[in-house]
């Protein structure tokens, strides 16, 4: 079933063989800005490429769903025109941390099941991921180790990179990856016993170095259960300011609210951006009513969505890939962590016998 | 047998769609409107395409997203009866941007037509029960097609009774189908309004006083149920008491919504996308969503 091919990649060679690999697409990597910040971009060169880096808050699946783009424009007038296609250039996204790598699978499965999105599944066919084991947590707020979504992957990646020091080894997934690789195959040496040895070390290192810790499990249990009372999710969503980050900075989102935008030539652009289940609008209907009035309804659907059974078995997840993004954009601390830390500190009281609250 | 809601023979996204991209609509254009109330208006359409007019067909309960070009899509529900081929109908309620702009269009307009989408009222698997249709306001709309449908095939359901109920007088729907269904002899109308006039002879009060005037077998009947939300509340409270079995009480919701394919995430109700795998749900059904609190 496994068919990864495992080879090395010198780091005098790394230039020449993305230079190669850019050859047939574009690449997009993590880019240092002007300022110090790094953020996943085109690059032009190899060369720009940054490899010790923290998280890119702006989650790349901005590249397969972006934050805003056009489905189709129309002309009105006596009869109506209708313009499609879709743009998905060839592209490799260099760099790219396995939780995001994991969220883009999520997004796949989502996308194409039932019914297929032709928009991501055209840039996702265009699209090879070669993702980059995290030798440490990235940043403190990381808790990949808790959601089965790092900081290596055993599948799901086109190809992996490992750093080891002078030399990468360079895991490649599927025929996807391997086509990518081609023009720089010749740079490509086989991966000896003490490259895996290695590997391995890096491996247990990482793994021990995690500070965060999320209790999905636990999350899961009382959410699919609906043991958590309505007062409960209130009291936790008081602090929200109802910004929408947290879902708009989560690699795994995909809601997306529709727009019509007219342009100076009078002609019509359908369009989608994403949008955010935290928002009061997100719900509300024409008339007025809204079935998720309050925000304590509206964080119980983003972690519904995140940590619950059905949408386990649909999804074939729980929809967190512990990033972290959403523990260090909140400015009230309602990040994945803390909101099920909080949940397990509210929880016990309900679930003790009567008697014994009313003593209390 | 369990009771649930029925999958549609044709859905969009699933088994066709003609453009190649299931997000750009088919042109259609407006045949002819008809005012119903004073914000509600049927719109007539046919496809521009005839070939695809052809293969189009729609079952009761399913709905279509129409695009008001320059305004935007929403969601509206089929009104006409599936037997028929040349056209269909939506019956649309002036409330947001889009159904405001749809109003204003006229006769040889163009609307854009995405679908049919959803799922339907399970008419094939209640064949032989008496059929209990509950409506109120405009939520005899997506419950005309399936009241056609049954009227069309008489013989093959048991009793039949529609309770309707509006604001006004004024606010009754489709009131050229009200005459001619009263004067069957093989259905029961009864109407009602919150408020009456001098000329009303019908019942004056909420749709549940209605429930009271008849006698049904509970075991042998199924209600379909649509309309706003607190009067589904109450017609399944007072059906439940009746007797009714949870399987039995059959309504349409409604939500939010923008894809129409279950990707926007708009109308989801806990896991379950209103769009794709709704509208239509048995009571039971519902009962598994606890976003509903039921």
């Amino acid at each position: 079933m496994k068919t990864t091919d495992a080879l090395i990649l010198k780091k005098s060679d790394a230039l020449m063989f993305f230079a190669s690999v850019a050859s047939k697409m574009r690449l997009i990597a993590p880019k240092r800005f002007f300022g110090g910040d790094v953020m996943f971009d085109v690059i032009e060169s190899p060369k720009d490429i940054v490899w010790e880096y923290g998280h890119d808050i702006y989650p790349p699946k901005r590249f397969l769903l972006p934050h805003y783009e056009d489905m189709f424009r129309y002309k009105t007038g006596k009869s109506v025109e209708v313009e499609g296609g879709i743009e998905a250039p060839m592209q490799a996204i260099v760099g790219i941390r396995s939780c995001d790598v994991t969220a883009i699978r999520f997004q796949e499965r989502f996308f194409s099941n039932p019914i297929v999105d032709p928009y991501y599944k055209a840039r996702l066919d265009n699209t090879v991921l070669f993702s980059l084991v995290c030798g440490k947590p990235p940043r403190k707020e990381c808790f990949c180790m808790c959601c089965d979504a790092g900081p290596y992957l055993d599948a799901g990646f086109d190809v992996q990179l490992t750093d080891l020091g002078d030399r990468f080894l360079v895991e490649i997934g599927n025929d996807k990856g391997r086509e990518a690789c081609a023009p720089g195959a010749y740079m490509l040496g086989k991966a000896q016993p003490k490259d895996f040895a290695e590997r391995k070390q890096i491996e247990l290192q990482a793994d021990s170095l995690f500070e965060t810790q999320a209790y999905i499990a636990k999350a899961i249990n009382y959410i699919s259960n609906n043991d958590v009372p309505e007062e409960v999710w209130e009291e936790i969503a008081e602090t929200c300011f109802r910004c929408g980050a947290c879902t708009n900075l989560c690699p795994v989102c995909t809601c997306y609210t529709v727009d019509e935008i007219k342009l100076a030539d009078g002609s019509y652009v359908r369009s989608r951006s994403w949008d955010s289940c935290q928002f009061a609008g997100f719900t509300r209907e024409a008339s007025g009513y809204n079935p998720r009035p309050t925000p304590g309804s509206r964080i119980l659907r983003r972690f519904y969505h995140k940590a619950s059974y059905p949408y386990i078995v649909r999804d074939g997840r729980h929809g967190c890939v512990g990033c972290g993004r959403c523990v260090f954009t909140c400015l009230a601390d309602l990040g994945v962590p803390t909101v099920i830390k909080r949940l397990r500190r509210a929880m016990p009281k309900y679930f003790e016998p009567q008697e014994k609250a009313a003593e209390v | 047998m369990v009771l649930t809601a029925a999958k549609p023979r044709k859905m969009w996204g699933v088994t066709d769609q003609p453009s190649g991209n299931l997000y750009v609509p088919m042109i259609a254009v407006i045949e002819d409107i008809i005012d119903e109330t004073p914000d509600t208006k049927t719109f007539r359409l046919a496809f521009e395409d005839k070939n695809y007019a052809k293969s189009f067909s729609f079952e009761p309960g399913q709905f279509v997203e129409v695009t008001v070009f320059g305004a935007g899509e929403a969601p509206i529900g089929f009104a006409s009866s599936p037997l028929e081929k040349s056209f269909f109908e939506l019956t649309v309620v002036a409330r947001g941007k889009v159904t405001q702009a749809m109003h204003k269009l006229k006769k040889g307009g163009q609307v854009g037509i995405r679908g049919p989408l959803g799922n339907c009222w399970p008419l094939e698997e209640i064949k032989g029960n008496d059929i209990l249709v509950v409506s109120g306001g405009c939520g005899l709309a997506p419950l005309r097609p399936a009241i056609l449908q049954i009227l069309a095939n008489r013989e093959e359901y048991g009793e039949f009774w529609l309770l309707y109920g509006a604001r006004t007088p004024a606010d009754l729907d489709f009131k050229y189908d009200l005459e001619k269904w009263k004067q069957r002899e093989d259905m029961h109308l009864l109407q009602t309004v919150d408020i009456g006039c001098d000329e009303w002879d019908c019942d004056v009060g909420v749709v549940t006083v209605l429930l009271d005037k008849i006698k049904v077998n509970a075991k042998k009947t199924v209600a379909l149920t649509c309309g706003p939300p607190i009067m589904i509340k109450f017609v399944t409270i007072s059906l439940l008491r009746t007797g009714f079995s949870e399987d039995r009480i059959v309504t349409s919701l409604e939500r939010y919504m923008k894809c129409g394919v279950g990707k926007c995430g708009h109308c989801c109700v806990n896991h379950v996308y209103l769009c794709t795998e709704g509208p239509v749900f048995t009571y039971q059904q519902m009962r598994s969503l606890p976003e509903l609190k039921l």
